[in-house]
């Protein structure tokens, strides 16, 4: 068995073996894609409230994130969604696949006045327990 | 050595020198299987793919961060009294409201246990303190005024959930 070369002078001419920078393309394509999917929902940079307890178990099934901003701008799994149409997919979604848990993500600092009707809203979609996204803190 | 010998009309000054050069030996090209000094596979892109991925996830690790959640229900109904009834048992209910007093955002107040309103801090303190057996069996409801900060609202979910109460938000 051969060894391999960076530069191959068999044949007529002297040729670049390109597998190595094909290598470390497809790790950095897959790194980026990765790593933008797990930043999806960063994406409105919300601070999130700590707790000492909590729940860190994994769910059988992605949950439904919810996000709400500081000024109370909302995203569903890392989507912007203007507030009149929130209730209608919420509903939706909840209906399709009701055991889906729902995950809040609030900015810590923002009012409660702008997380309530987000309550109201899914409870009036028929979700009868959500989950406030927290982190592990005092 | 010959085939740098000085001929008749080379100038002579560099003549030591030359003979003297020696081509640069060529940087020894690393060989899958050496069978010289070693037998089997090259462990490197072993190495350096293990390594990549250690990064990965070490990079991810600090993205995603120490997240947990708390679980609250989503009562139904209105009614303070009816929202013990959600549960599949009758159960005991604390509710609590919190609000800001003199609208201060660092005087945040609960009213709803104990005679009178008090500060959140003393609250979350005397539901730290309650015995967990006794507490398991109560729901903590939470309502809030519109000013009151939402971390002041994880914060008092987050005493009910510290001595096992199930908690329910308004």
């Amino acid at each position: 068995m051969r060894a391999r070369s960076i530069i191959s002078t068999e044949g007529s001419g002297a040729r670049i073996n390109v597998t190595p920078m094909i290598d470390v393309v497809m790790v950095l394509i897959v790194f980026y894609l990765l790593v933008g999917q797990l930043a999806i929902d960063r994406k409105a940079a919300i601070a999130l409230p700590s707790s000492s307890t909590g729940i860190t178990q994994t769910q059988d099934q992605d949950p439904i994130i919810i996000g709400i901003n500081i000024e109370g701008a909302l995203t569903i799994n890392g989507q912007a969604i203007e507030r009149d149409r929130f209730a209608g997919e919420i509903t939706g979604m909840h209906t399709r696949s009701p055991s889906t848990p729902m995950r809040v993500r609030a900015h810590r600092d923002a009012p409660y006045g702008v997380v309530r009707p987000i309550m109201h809203q899914l409870r009036e979609a028929g979700v009868s327990q959500v989950e406030l996204m927290t982190e592990q803190g005092s | 050595m010959s085939e740098h010998a000085p001929t008749t009309d080379a100038p002579t000054t560099n003549t030591a020198s030359d003979s003297e050069y020696k081509r640069p030996r060529p940087l020894k090209r690393r060989n899958v299987l050496d069978r010289g000094s070693r037998f089997g596979p090259n462990m490197t892109p072993m190495v350096d793919v293990t390594l990549v991925i250690l990064i990965f996830f070490m990079a991810s690790a600090t993205i995603a961060g120490p997240e947990w959640f708390l679980r609250a229900q989503l009562p139904a109904k209105e009614d303070p009294d009816a929202i013990a009834s959600d549960f599949a048992l009758p159960t005991p209910m604390l509710s609590a409201e919190l609000f800001l007093q003199d609208s201060q955002p660092d005087q945040i107040m609960v009213r709803g246990i104990g005679s009178a309103p008090r500060s959140l801090d003393s609250v979350i303190e005397q539901i730290r303190s309650m015995d967990e057996s006794a507490a398991a069996g109560l729901v903590l409801g939470i309502r809030s005024t519109d000013e009151v900060p939402y971390w002041a609202v994880v914060k008092l979910h987050d005493a009910g959930a510290s001595v096992s109460m199930r908690v329910a938000i308004r």
